[in-house]
Order: structure tokens, then C-alpha cells, then sequence
């Protein structure tokens, strides 16, 4: 998951606007020598290890690039050859499909964490707190395998524990209908603990206040749920929605441990899909143009999401 | 104070970022030339005679020093692409027999034949030699052969089943039904690849057995994947899955042979490595294991039914010490062969190779006979078994996809027809016709 | 009567968190004392047959492991401590200073987030090696202290911090670079404490990248070390989730020394 730190969202902070007005009485752009002196070894390390690549790769993706014979300009022929592989899309499309499985669920399961947690007081919601966040060390490989271990056909505990209650063996990784859903559990456990504290600091920051002067008019659990909680989260849930489809869009070594794409691509996610390309083929101008579209696919629909949660409050830059 | 202090902290980056710059180790350690070689993870075993052999050459001589470096086989492909990139490809690197004339073709490597002197190329097997010719030169040097595809099975389960140990299926029917005999809630009557990936080339004995060929014609121009021939193919696939013989799920990777040393499956197709995972890892089932070929499709069995898979080393394109690599190469792989045999032995002659003289000293060494499966994949599976294929593997990925269809239950006509349509698009797209080498 | 079942609700619900939280990893453990043959044999077996400590021991023993699990943890704190540095600063200075092409250099910096690694991954290994960074410590830790997703949380935290706190700093003449060092930098102990956490644990789960740019065996690191228990042919099950598990273990302890300005740190105006 990509969606580390990225914590706080744009809830707003009370004072932005006052920064500006403070600002304004200096002369414009007045901070400029002091800022640059900050910004300069983040602008630099940029530049030098991700922006340059990035160019370089734009610049390669023009071409058929071989490292060993010479590399022939081809113009926008890699990127004609993505966009009409029926294979690209489709991973695209099962990409979305599998975002639109775990992103809700995380969403679902950190919603409800973070109310029980808030409904707990001292040491039970310490130890949920720090629980929830422990899978988090564990690498994406190790998850994988774990999983795998957990899901095998034969010998795995699953199938063990069904077996308990009289069913047979399910393949749960060998069926095309069952196979995206097995992998998106260990997707969803990978970053259920981020996005449960976050979701726990959203709640913990809605003013006690509110539900007090709720309760005096005789509001019930639902309606305050409806009526304050939800209202004043929808910018975590913006944000959660943000990074958690960003992240799930772009895993890559669940499904290539765990099913290598299979059974029949039902697996196969935009990053595989491109993973597979660049270790196959002969040239890498393909692969790289097929990942700077997932960067452009991955980069609007994100600034879509951006631009919804900035209108709720101006968080300007 | 604060100020200098954070200033401090970043000088100490950027400090950190210098020493980099610094410390970059040039080669020429003490007038020597620096060769590397880079060789896929296997077992902890041969990693350590990788190690011994470098070393050997290493004392053998003073004027290279060979650096070895083990790359984890998950990420063998993101490595040396990258290292080719920027130019920092191993001199020497392991490479299947299948990538040889496509690397070749691509200049990714260079042709041996003036730097292995020609008296070191003598008594290897034709058809190996066959697979790292590519218009005429010889482009890696190889050390061993591996047959991809044995029926492993256990004869206390047939025997329980009530069928005769001594007899393995003969045919893909006669494989059917005894898969379903030996089938029960906890085992498997028969595993094998189960994924196309591992179908691609687990498979390429059964669609030579199948048809005589594979789904491309020998100058590689047009596809032949809508061959009826096979339909046979497809259709054992299909009837094993479809009848519960095979697991629903891939027990592990098609390599693996752990799940049938556990006892998961009766029986299994895997390749000759698997007796090395038998014989180390369950002692205690070894006796009741038998090996045979894997069942021919009209019942003959002198057709093929494995191809010869294992590992050649070659020498990158742009290497600029293409002599002192390969004076490396030739010490390792066509000197003594004690060196070699120590490394069949360690792999418990679950290997073969394709070097006479090593292949000699092997079956005269007492040792050998620690593999009770040895003699029998020699003379029945390896006698016929065909030289890997030396096209682009997406081709073997089409067939591989047509065959996990045909396992999902899809239509069998459909699923060759799209494959032969895949590779028609293959050949184009990366100009093959007329490319191919009879073989 | 119904407040009893809410809170029986309650607890089960709590423990199915913690359940499916923990479970996956208490099965690494138990995978962890278990023989390679063992881990998924039939017929099923929860517990080992045998405790094989000796998994563990074995690895606790191999001069390999405490090399790699010393050397990733210098550099994750390395690492930690540079990506603090570059992103407070430039998170600062996002959000509260007036500067030219502001805009311009906030959108570059936020799109960095959404790059596919596989897309530079060739072109970046080019730069460290034309800067001949292979093989060293810093081709580790410098190429991704600098993080879009850091600086934005970062920024987002540093425009909760009332202003107020800050106009009476610059009334009095405090410079920018004071102003941010002792109001910014302390009062938001807890965001900088999730930002150190978040990148140590990057470096640490980190994979393809080390084994790209690492050959030292000096230099290798713990998934890399971790990586040698894996095969297509027959991996070590037992040893690589005992290894797997005592890779984790330092991490959580770290995970637990700081939970408190984790939790604090996550929320979101900054100010309680």
C-alpha cells in the first residue's frame, strides 16, 4: 500500500485564512529567499531521483528502446499499442473492480474500528489502537505468502476450519469467481491499520460538544450518526477513497505471489499487467508507456477527488 | 544554535549523498581483471558450488578475479534489466536453454566460438549444442539438462487403489482413470501445472507428443496451434479438472514437488529436479515412489513427452572481457570434470549432463544409484525428449492460456483459435517469420 | 438488558478485530517453529509436532541476519531521519510561506505521489549509477527521502497550527527558520513521530530496490536476507516465517515505544 502517512487529509485547519490576511499586509512572494532555502532539498531530491527518471522515462517511451541494438524512435506507437491491447484495459478495468472491493471495505471496517474504539475507554482502546496497526510491518511479499499459506487447497487452515463445519475443499485462489476477492483480503489487512487510525482521528476530533447538545434534543445513536458523525467525516472518507484507490490500483506482488494473475487473468492487475510486459518483452518502451498512462490514470481521477474534497474547504496552496 | 544544528544536519546528507559519489569501486583490484558472474538463486546446495567453482578458478589462476553474485529469482528480471541499462551488466550470467537464440538474436549476448577454443566444444550432445546455435555460432556454454516433465507416482497408493504398482498409466485414458481411482477426500489422484504460466512450458513435451510439433511452423511464419491434434491435449486437461482428478487449486508452483512428498497427490508430473526435493526432504516416502514417463497420447513410447530444460552461461553483448569470461567459463564447464560432477552429485543426479566425459564418471560413480529414479528418466523420458523451444516465450504463453482455458471449462475450438491467433499477432509484431531453426 | 448485549456486542466485535488483526501473524509464529515439509502438510495440523526452536535459533545464529537486520535498521533510522528533515521544511514552507511559482511547485510535488514505481525504475537506477551511489549506504537512503505523500500530511498537520501562535513570533522578530523550529517542530511532535514511522517502515519492508542497487554482502538488507529462504523449487517455509517473524519483532518494539505520539500524532487539527 501507497497510502502511508499520507494521515492528515484536508480537513481544513481554522486559521488558514487568517494566514493569508496576515500575509497580505507583506509585500508579495515576500518569503521567497527563505522558502527557496527550504524547499531546496526536497526540490532537489526530487528533481535528481524522480523527476529527471520521469523524464527520461517520457523521452524513452517515444522509442523501442533496446539496451543492446540501437533504440528506434517510434513516435506515440508504444502508446497506440497500450491503448488498443484489449489486455491493458481489461487489466484497468479489474484494477478499478478490485479497488471498488477493498477501498469500500477498508472504509467499512476503519469506520467501524474507530467507533468502537471511541466507545472504549483506557487500556482496551490502547491495545485495539496499537493492534490494528501491527500488520502494517509486515512487507507485502511476506504477507502474500502468509496468505497463501492460509488459503492452500489442501493442509491450508481455511479449508481446515470449513472442513469442521462438513464442507469440502474450496479452491479459493483456482476459481476465476473467488480468486480477486481471496487476494483482496490480505490487500484489505495490509492497510486496514492506517486507515483506522485515521479514521480514529476524524472521530476523536468531532467536538463532544455536538453530540451533547444532540442528545438534549433527544437525538438517538442513528441520528446522530447521520446527522453530525457522517457530515463531519466526509472529508476522511474523501481522502481514505483518494489513497486507498491510488494504492489498490497499483498492487502488484499480491497477485504475483499469490496467483501470478491467474486463473484465466482474473488477477492480472494494471501493474502486473505491466510487470509481466516488462520482464517478457524484448524492448521496455512498451511497459514504461504502459505505466506512465496508469500514472495518468492513477494522477486525474485522483486530482478529481482532490478538487471535490478542497471545495468543502479551501485549503489552498 | 538551532539553525547551525539544522544546518549541520543537512551537510550530513548531503554528506552521506557524497560519500556515495566516493566510494564507487572501479575494478583492478591489484592489476587483476574483474570478471562477474551472476547466477540465479537455486538451492542453498548448489549456490554453494557456484561458490566453490568461482573460488577454484579464483586459486587456479592470478590474472582475473571472478566476483559472484547470487540474484534472487523473483527479481532476476528487474535486476539485469536495469543493470543493462545502465551498463552494468555481469560479465557471465546463467540463461535457459529457450532464451539463448532470442538473446542471441538481440545481441544481449555474444557468440562463444572465438573464445572457447574448438576442442572444448567437443563431445556434447547434438541437440543441445542444437539450442545455443543461433545462425551458425555458439552462443552459451551448457551445463547441465533437466527433462521438464516426469510422472512421479506412489505405489502404495496404487497398490491400495488396487492397481498395479509395476504398470503406470500407459495412456492419457489409462492416466484418467487411474487419477480417479487414487482420488479421495484428502488426495489428489494426479497434480500438475495448473496455472498457464506453468503450463506454457511444462507442456512443450505433451504438444510435441500431441502433434509432432509445436503451434508454430519451423521457420516460425505461420501459427499451427488449431492443429486438431491438439484437441487430445486440451481435453485431458479439461477432463482432469473437470472430474476432480486434478486439485481445483495449484498445490504449489508446477516445480514444487513438495505437496506430493506430503503426500497431497498419488500422482504428479514435475520435472527431474523433483527426486533431489524427494530424496532430501521425505526420506521416508522415497521407497514408495516410481518414476515414468509421462503417458504418450496414442500409447507409443518413444514419442516425446519432455523437453530438455537447464541452464547454459553465456556472456553479455557488451562485455569487454569477453576472453577472460569465457577462459572462466571453459575452466568451469569443459575442464576437470570432477568439478562438474561434484555438482550432480550434490543435486543428487537429478540432473543430467550433456557433457559425455561428465556424463561417464556420473553413471560409473557408485554414488548415483542414491537416486532410484535416475536410470529410468535417463533411458525412458531423456532418450526422447526434445530441446526446448527457442522462440519468444509470449508464444508459449498463448498455447499455455488456450490450455487454462480449456481447464476453466472453455470451449477447446475457441481457445486454440484465439491462441493461434495470438501468435499469428506475436510474429508480426515482432517480425519472426522466417526466423525459426529446424528443430 | 439491552445495554449488557451492546456491550457483549461490543467486546465480540472487538475481538474479531483483534482477531483477524493478529491471526495471519500468529500463524506466521506458530509457521514459524514448524519443519519446511510441515508448514502446509496434510492431514491439517495446528500446532507443530516438534516446537523447532532451532528454526529460530538457527537464523539468530546466522552472522548473515544480525548483519542485515543491524544494517537495515541504521538505515530506516538514516533514512527516517532524512525524509524528516527535507519534508518538514518543505512542508513548512508549502504551508505558510509567500513565495514565487508556489503553485507550479506544489502540483509537481503532489504528482510525484502518484508515479508507478515500475515507470522510473529503470531511469532512476541510471542516475545512482551514474553518481556512482551503488553499493553504498546512500543509494539506500537518499533516492526516496524526499516523498510527495509525506510533505502533503505534513503540510495538511502545519495548517491546523493556529496562526496566532506564530504572528506573535514574527511581531517580535523571530525569523522563519526559529519560528519553525521552536513553535512548528515541537507542537507537532506527533505528526513528525508518523512520518518517522511510516518511512522506517518503507525502508524496512523495501525489496526490489536494494537488490538492484546492492551486491555488498555488508550491505545487504533484511527482505533481502530474508529473500534466500525462497525458491521456485522448494522454498524454507519454516525458516522464512521464523526468519520473517524475527524481522518483525523490531519493529513492533519500536512500533510500541512510540504508540502513544503515533496515536496522538495522527490526529488531525493538531491542536486538542
Amino acid at each position: 500500500m501507497t497510502t502511508t502517512a499520507g494521515a492528515a487529509t484536508s480537513v481544513a485547519a481554522p486559521g488558514t485564512r487568517e494566514v493569508s490576511g496576515a500575509r497580505s499586509r507583506r509585500r508579495r512572494h515576500g518569503d521567497t529567499k527563505v522558502a527557496f532555502v527550504m524547499l531546496a532539498p526536497l526540490v532537489v531530491l526530487l528533481a535528481i531521483f524522480v523527476i529527471w527518471p520521469l523524464l527520461h522515462a517520457v523521452y524513452i517511451s517515444f522509442f523501442t528502446w533496446s539496451f543492446y541494438a540501437s533504440s528506434e524512435f517510434v513516435g506515440l506507437d508504444n502508446y497506440v499499442n497500450v491503448l488498443t491491447d484489449q489486455a491493458f484495459l481489461a487489466s484497468v478495468l479489474r484494477g478499478l473492480g478490485f479497488a471498488a472491493m477493498v477501498v469500500p471495505a477498508q472504509l467499512v471496517i476503519a469506520f467501524a474500528f474507530a467507533n468502537l474504539v471511541k466507545s472504549f475507554s483506557g487500556r482496551m482502546a490502547g491495545l485495539l489502537k496499537v493492534t490494528i496497526y501491527v500488520p502494517a510491518v509486515i512487507s507485502e511479499v511476506i504477507a502474500s505468502i502468509i496468505f497463501t499459506i492460509i488459503y492452500a487447497y489442501r493442509g491450508g487452515i481455511l479449508n481446515w476450519a470449513l472442513s469442521l463445519v462438513g464442507r469440502d475443499d474450496t479452491a479459493w485462489l483456482g476459481e476465476t469467481g473467488t480468486a480477486l476477492p481471496a487476494i483482496a483480503v490480505p490487500a484489505i489487512w495490509i492497510g486496514m491499520g492506517i486507515a483506522s487510525l485515521i479514521m480514529l482521528a476524524g472521530l476523536l476530533d468531532i467536538p463532544e460538544a455536538y453530540y451533547e447538545v444532540a442528545s438534549l434534543d433527544g437525538a438517538g445513536w442513528w441520528a446522530k450518526m447521520v446527522h453530525i458523525t457522517l457530515p463531519l467525516m466526509k472529508n476522511i472518507f474523501l481522502y481514505l477513497l483518494v489513497t486507498g484507490f491510488a494504492g489498490s490500483l497499483q498492487f502488484l506482488v499480491v497477485p504475483l505471489v499469490m496467483t501470478n494473475g491467474g486463473p484465466l487473468e482474473s488477477t492480472t492487475l494494471p501493474n502486473l499487467f505491466i510487470f509481466r510486459h516488462f520482464t517478457n518483452d524484448l524492448y521496455a518502451g512498451y511497459p514504461i508507456a504502459a505505466a506512465l498512462l496508469l500514472f495518468l490514470v492513477l494522477g486525474s481521477v485522483s486530482a478529481v477527488i482532490f478538487r471535490l474534497v478542497r471545495s468543502e474547504k479551501a485549503v489552498d496552496g | 544554535m538551532k539553525r547551525r544544528a539544522l544546518l549541520g544536519g543537512l551537510a550530513g546528507a548531503a554528506a552521506l549523498a557524497a560519500a556515495g559519489c566516493g566510494s564507487g569501486k572501479d575494478s583492478g583490484s591489484g592489476g587483476k581483471t574483474e570478471v562477474t558472474i551472476w547466477q540465479q538463486k537455486f538451492t542453498d546446495q548448489e549456490d554453494a558450488w557456484y561458490k566453490k567453482a568461482v573460488a577454484a578458478y579464483n586459486a587456479a589462476q592470478d590474472k582475473v578475479k571472478v566476483v559472484h553474485q547470487i540474484v534472487p529469482a523473483d527479481a532476476w528480471d528487474q535486476k539485469m534489466k536495469a543493470a543493462q541499462a545502465a551498463g552494468k551488466a555481469p560479465d557471465v550470467f546463467t540463461l535457459n536453454y529457450n532464451k539463448v537464440q532470442g538473446f542471441a538474436r538481440t545481441s544481449q549476448i555474444q557468440a562463444l566460438d572465438g573464445v572457447i577454443a574448438a576442442d572444448k566444444w567437443s563431445g556434447l550432445q547434438d541437440s543441445v549444442v542444437g539450442s545455443i546455435t543461433y545462425k551458425g555460432k555458439k552462443y552459451g556454454y551448457p551445463m547441465l539438462v533437466e527433462p521438464s516433465a516426469v510422472l512421479y507416482y506412489r505405489k502404495d497408493l496404487f497398490a491400495k487403489a488396487g492397481l498395479d504398482p509395476e504398470k503406470p498409466p500407459a495412456s492419457w485414458a489409462e492416466l484418467i482413470d487411474y487419477g480417479k481411482k487414487l482420488t479421495t477426500k484428502q488426495v489428489s489422484g494426479f497434480s500438475t501445472a495448473g496455472n498457464q504460466i506453468d503450463m506454457g512450458w511444462s507442456t512443450w513435451g505433451l504438444q510435441w507428443n500431441a502433434a509432432g510439433h509445436l503451434p508454430i511452423s519451423d521457420d516460425w511464419s505461420q501459427p499451427r496451434a488449431t492443429d486438431p491434434a491438439y484437441k487430445q491435449l486440451l481435453q485431458a486437461y479439461q477432463d482432469l479438472y473437470k472430474q476432480g482428478v486434478m486439485p481445483k487449486q495449484p498445490l504449489a508452483a508446477y516445480a514444487d514437488a513438495t505437496p506430493f512428498g506430503q503426500g497431497k497427490a498419488a500422482m504428479m508430473a514435475c520435472g527431474s529436479w523433483a527426486a533431489s526435493v524427494l530424496l532430501s526432504d521425505f526420506p521416508k516416502v522415497v521407497g514408495n515412489v516410481a518414476a515414468a514417463p509421462m503417458p504418450s497420447f496414442d500409447g507409443d513410447a518413444t514419442k516425446p513427452t519432455a523437453t530438455l530444460g537447464g541452464w547454459t552461461w553465456v556472456i553479455d553483448g557488451k562485455s569487454t572481457k569477453a576472453q577472460a569470461a569465457a577462459d572462466f567459463i571453459a575452466y568451469v564447464l569443459a575442464g576437470d570434470p570432477a568439478l562438474l560432477v561434484d555438482y550432480f552429485k550434490t543435486t543428487k543426479f537429478s540432473k543430467y549432463s550433456p557433457r559425455t566425459a561428465v556424463a561417464d564418471t556420473i553413471s560409473s560413480d557408485p554414488a548415483a544409484k542414491e537416486n532410484p529414479w535416475a536410470q529410468t528418466i535417463q533411458d525412458k523420458v531423456v532418450k526422447y525428449a526434445k530441446p526446448e523451444p527457442t522462440y519468444d516465450w509470449s508464444i508459449s504463453l498463448a498455447f499455455g492460456k488456450a490450455i487454462e482455458k480449456a481447464l476453466q471449462g472453455k470451449d477447446i475450438d475457441t481457445a486454440l483459435k484465439e491462441a493461434d491467433a495470438e501468435i499469428k499477432d506475436i510474429i508480426a509484431k515482432n517480425n519472426l517469420a522466417g526466423q525459426g531453426t529446424t528443430s | 438488558m439491552t445495554r449488557l448485549l451492546v456491550t457483549i456486542g461490543k467486546v465480540f466485535l472487538a475481538g474479531l478485530f483483534l482477531l483477524s488483526a493478529l491471526f495471519p501473524l500468529a500463524w506466521m509464529l506458530i509457521a514459524g517453529f514448524k519443519s519446511k515439509t510441515e508448514v502446509v502438510q496434510t492431514p491439517f495440523q495446528f500446532f507443530p509436532e516438534v516446537w523447532r526452536w532451532e528454526n529460530y535459533t538457527q537464523i539468530l545464529e546466522d552472522p548473515a541476519f544480525l548483519r542485515s537486520i543491524g544494517v537495515t535498521f541504521v538505515g530506516a533510522l538514516l533514512f527516517a531521519a532524512l525524509s524528516l528533515v527535507v519534508n518538514s521544511l518543505g512542508a513548512y514552507a508549502f504551508a505558510r510561506l509567500d513565495f514565487a511559482f508556489k503553485r507550479t511547485l506544489w502540483v509537481v510535488v503532489i504528482t510525484t505521489m502518484f508515479i508507478p514505481g515500475i515507470a522510473i525504475m529503470l531511469t532512476s537506477f541510471i542516475v545512482v549509477t551514474q553518481l556512482h551511489m551503488l553499493d553504498t549506504m546512500a543509494v539506500l537512503v537518499v533516492p526516496g527521502a524526499a516523498s510527495g505523500l509525506q510533505v502533503f500530511f505534513l503540510r495538511q498537520y502545519y495548517l491546523g497550527v493556529p496562526v496566532a501562535l506564530e504572528e506573535a513570533a514574527l511581531i517580535d522578530g523571530a525569523g522563519r527558520w526559529r519560528i519553525f523550529l521552536h513553535i512548528f517542530t515541537p507542537i507537532s511532535k506527533g505528526a513528525l513521530v508518523v512520518v518517522g514511522v511510516t518511512s522506517f517502515l518503507a525502508f524496512w519492508n523495501a525489496y526490489v530496490w536494494p537488490v538492484l542497487t546492492i551486491t555488498d554482502a555488508n550491505l545487504f538488507q533484511i527482505q533481502q536476507y530474508l529473500a534466500t529462504f525462497r525458491s521456485d523449487r522448494s522454498s524454507e517455509l519454516g525458516l522464512l516465517m521464523a526468519g520473517s517473524t524475527l524481522a518483525a519483532l523490531p519493529v513492533i518494539l519500536l512500533f510500541l515505544a512510540f504508540q502513544k505520539q503515533i496515536i496522538g500524532g495522527i490526529r488531525i487539527s493538531g491542536m486538542k
